[in-house]
């Protein structure tokens, strides 16, 4: 089993990127040299990146329209030359013909491909949970067999988990695997599965002996393997979607992908990778979209002046950067970590573990990301007024794209929940010490100095301290409802976001002071700071709302107040100043 | 046989640049390989994939940044790349000079320069190069071929076209039509980190005094002119297909 060793980005200073535990960032501060941020990759990273790039330009946006009227067999081909140019095989290890490169690697490709429309679902899905499975749970035989011609774009990938009567409860799944002589006999029905129309692998979940969950190897053409029709979808039309039906299909014994009853290991394994991805995607959409709104806002005169002028335009656009900033800081962020994690590890299994570990941010990172492009998109299409409504522009079909992102790879609800329930599971496994801060935090006072560049350190102390009025909230609420919790969604999601607040905001200020006095830094620090202190007006509300349902809560308000106190920054004049930095740069101003 | 290919790298086309002083601001621009010298590259590359056993050696002169531009060439498929390192201005001439002592200590029989800079839209480099080396020159180049230790190619006129043949080693000067470059692919992008990449001191090439001098920069900006077209459509129309042809002549 080989992948090679990679050479995980170097941080400032020749410090290692590196890979703290997953959840840790709640109690610890990583050092910022140990942090990847777009402007320390090597000149891989950033000429990956301009292939994939010039892919978009070269390939898609000239077919746009055709791609987006969903063509098979020009889908076929443009993955074929994604194929050709290695854009399929980043994550593929050598031997089977891929690169064997790392996520950060993946990452810089997953986000310039972001802006092909609806082409960037038929890749993403071919690369990440079409390939995956195979990378990670295959046999030598099974990688042997499939990840060449994968890699290649010779074959296409789908990923079939979803059924009609199991969406977020996947593991519900009716579809059944019976063995039968040396062949597995599958019977059930997939929905909405992705590239289903000319896809030539099927990744197949399915249950064994009634309650095994188990996954299997289908290949196009197996007799009983059968498609229903296109569904007819708000977005993403250029993409197929299709049921994957399945009467008798035999499968050689052989097809079995991991072990029987543990499906379950390789459906969230991937889909953690996937929610990652999903975030990733959502950073290049954003900026794309930053750069198409502030042009038109330059462009379109109103009361004789260019409304990109207007302080309403002006919020938007400031408010747009500082998300698009922060979720790229936390996105690299974690890839560096998971690089850093996987490195020097060889075993495809004690790879995914180390990945695995950082399941926590993963959901939330989905979250913030498919999040953070809908609030882009939306006001993006306000700025083009009724333009922006029209098919004509470019924002209409952008905004109907980007509204999948909140359901697919587990539906934002899931993902919130997802993100306390393991980060609680961690805490329980020992593997990250959460119980001692959040005691703590529900007796403690707030932090009144910190270490940090003098620029930003007062956004530093907000962040501080944003940190342990979310762990007293997470800490009081799990007192409060101890095995009762998960009846409490109202209450996680809170937390959730208030987990998700404290990541990006530090993962934004983290890369600000890197670069500080370089190239970026100033813009970085606006965005940085202008990105902690909305964060921490949303997570005092969040947070205020959720102690005032929890039994006692509402008496440790002035204590959870006094964390989240008011810091008298004029957020209006940071977005105005924001603006200016994006309009100045002809777009979004860092990365 | 080998072949070197120039390689300069130049602001992306889509940068925005001021002036500042008397001199360009580069500060925060991007910078990519020049694509007229992508030209060049590419036509090394299908040389070698059409059969000729070709050895392709990317070399640049310029500012340490420059190595970017020669790992694009190298993941291109260039063989090895050369860079002359150095942050001075040099006038064409003096550019020529330098090169043709690398070219000549290579042994070269090909050299490809850009038919003209994408930045400072000189297009000296190619022919005083020949003129130095002493070898023949074929400028604007739209189509190449080898046979017998010679070149045939084709030469745009204002208007129309030359085919010619020049005996080798020669100079070749690219323009658009020559090819369609080909982008790295990931693959090729991390076999280039294994390619020598060797660095040279332009001391050691001893240069001289500069021929010419840079005394200052600027940057062309135009104005609006301000004007406003009346009238009805058709007539509007007409007045302002006059204005751009006969007033701006930009059609
Ligand atoms: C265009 C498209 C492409 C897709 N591609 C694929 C693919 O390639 N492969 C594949 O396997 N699947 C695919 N899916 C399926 C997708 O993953 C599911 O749609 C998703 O998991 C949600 O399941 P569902 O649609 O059944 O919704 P449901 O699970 O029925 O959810 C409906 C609503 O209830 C909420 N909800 C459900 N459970 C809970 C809970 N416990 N707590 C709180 N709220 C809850 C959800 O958040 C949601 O808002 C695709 C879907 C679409 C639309
Ligand atoms: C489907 C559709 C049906 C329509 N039907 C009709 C109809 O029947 N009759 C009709 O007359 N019109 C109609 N309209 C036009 C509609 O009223 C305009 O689109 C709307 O008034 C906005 O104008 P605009 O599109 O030119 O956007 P713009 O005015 O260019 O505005 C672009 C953006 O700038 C903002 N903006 C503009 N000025 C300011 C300011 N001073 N301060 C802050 N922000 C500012 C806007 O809020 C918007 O976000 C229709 C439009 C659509 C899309």
């Amino acid at each position: 089993m080989s992948t090679p060793d990679r050479n995980p980005q170097s941080g400032a200073a020749g410090a290692r990127v590196a890979a703290p535990t997953g959840g840790a960032f709640l109690t610890e501060r990583q050092d910022a040299n140990t942090v990847l941020i777009p402007e320390a990759f090597d000149d891989d990273l950033k000429m990956f990146a301009q292939t994939a790039r010039t892919f978009v330009q070269r390939e898609i946006v000239p077919d746009f329209a055709k791609l987006e009227g969903l063509d098979y067999a020009l889908s076929r081909a443009k993955m074929a030359t994604a194929g050709g140019l290695g854009l399929l095989a980043v994550e593929v290890p050598e031997v089977y013909g891929g690169l064997g490169a790392g996520k950060a690697a993946a990452s810089v490709v997953t986000e310039a491909v972001a802006a092909s429309g609806s082409f960037n679902v038929t890749f993403n899905a071919h690369v990440g949970i079409g390939t995956l499975p195979l990378v990670y749970f295959g046999t030598e035989e099974q990688r042997a067999r499939y990840l060449p011609r994968l890699a290649t774009g010779e074959w296409v990938a789908a990923y079939c988990l979803t059924e009609p009567g199991s969406g977020s409860d996947s593991l519900a799944a009716k579809a059944r695997a019976d063995l039968d002589g040396d062949e597995w006999v599958l019977n059930g029905t997939k929905m909405w599965i992705s590239n289903a129309g000319f896809a030539d692998l099927f990744t197949v979940f399915a249950q064994v002996d009634g309650d095994k969950f188990s996954c299997f190897l289908v290949e196009k053409g197996a007799p009983g393997l059968s498609l229903g029709a296109e569904e007819h979808k708000m977005g993403i039309k250029g993409s197929s979607t299709r049921q994957v039906i399945l009467e008798n299909v035999r499968v050689p014994k052989g097809n079995l992908l991991g072990e029987i009853g543990k499906g379950h290991r390789i459906a969230f394994g991937i889909l953690n990778i996937g929610r990652f991805k999903l975030a990733v995607g959502a950073s290049g959409g954003a900026k794309q979209l930053i750069g198409l709104a502030q042009a038109y806002a330059k462009e379109r005169r109103q009361f004789k002046v260019p409304i990109a002028t207007f302080g309403l335009i002006q919020e938007k656009i400031g408010r747009m950067a500082a998300d698009t900033y922060a979720l790229e800081s936390a996105v690299y962020r974690l890839a560096g970590s998971m690089d850093a994690a996987t490195d020097g590890k060889h075993d495809p299994a004690a790879q995914l573990a180390a990945l695995n570990d950082y399941a926590v941010e993963y959901s939330f990172i989905k979250v913030f990301g498919s999040e953070i492009l809908d609030y882009v998109v939306d006001e993006a299409l306000q700025i083009y007024g009724g333009y922006g409504f029209s098919a004509d522009y470019p924002i209409e079909l952008a905004y109907r794209n980007s509204r999948i992102n909140r359901i697919f790879e587990g539906t934002n609800e899931i993902n919130r929940e997802l993100t306390v329930d393991q980060l609680l599971k961690r805490a329980m496994r020992g593997e990250l010490d959460l119980l001692g801060p959040a005691q703590a935090a529900m007796l403690g006072r707030p932090v009144e100095t910190v270490t940090a560049p003098a620029a930003q350190a007062d956004a530093e102390l907000a962040l501080a301290n944003l940190k342990l009025g979310t762990l007293m909230v997470a800490g009081m609420g799990a007192m409060a409802y101890m095995q009762g919790l998960e009846r409490e969604q109202e209450l996680l999601a809170r937390v959730a976001d208030m987990v998700g607040l404290c990541y990006m905001a530090e993962s934004a200020l983290l890369r600000s002071e890197r670069l500080q006095g370089a190239r970026g830094g100033e813009v970085a620090l606006l965005l940085a700071r202008l990105y902690a202190f909305a964060a921490v007006d949303r997570a005092r509300d969040l947070g205020t709302e959720a102690l005032r349902r929890i039994p006692r809560g509402k008496e440790a308000l002035p204590r959870f107040q006094a964390y989240l106190a008011e810091r008298g920054v004029d957020l209006v004049e940071l977005r105005r100043q924001a603006a200016e930095a994006v309009y100045a740069a002809d777009g979004y101003p860092l990365g | 046989m080998k072949a070197v290919t120039i390689i300069k790298q130049v602001p992306d086309a889509e940068a925005r640049v001021r002036a500042a002083g008397g001199r360009v601001d580069l500060g925060g621009v991007t910078f990519v390989i020049d694509g007229m010298d992508e030209y060049g590259v590419e036509e090394a590359i299908r040389l070698r994939e059409g059969g000729f056993e070709l050895e392709i050696v990317a070399l640049a002169l310029g500012p340490s940044r420059s190595e970017d531009a020669l790992r694009t060439a190298l993941a291109l498929g260039a063989d090895r790349a050369v860079h002359i390192e150095t942050d001075a201005w040099l006038d064409p001439l003096t550019q020529a000079r330098v090169i043709a002592k690398v070219v000549e200590a290579e042994g070269a029989q090909l050299v490809f320069v850009g038919g003209k800079q994408a930045d400072w839209d000189s297009a000296a480099l190619g022919p005083a190069l020949a003129e130095v080396l002493g070898w023949p020159h074929s400028d604007w180049t739209t189509a190449l071929s080898l046979s017998d230790g010679s070149a045939r190619v084709k030469h745009d006129t204002d208007g129309g076209q030359e085919e010619l043949t020049l005996p080798l080693p020669a100079v070749i000067t690219t323009q658009q039509g020559l090819n369609e470059p080909r982008y790295p692919t990931l693959p090729n992008i991390m076999k280039a980190k294994r390619k020598e990449l060797a660095k040279r001191d332009l001391a050691e090439f001893a240069p001289g005094a500069a021929l010419t001098e840079l005394v200052s920069e600027d940057i062309q900006t135009q104005g609006r002119r301000g004007v406003i077209v009346t009238g009805d459509a058709v007539s509007a129309a007409a007045e302002l297909v006059r204005l751009l042809r006969d007033e701006a002549k930009v059609i």
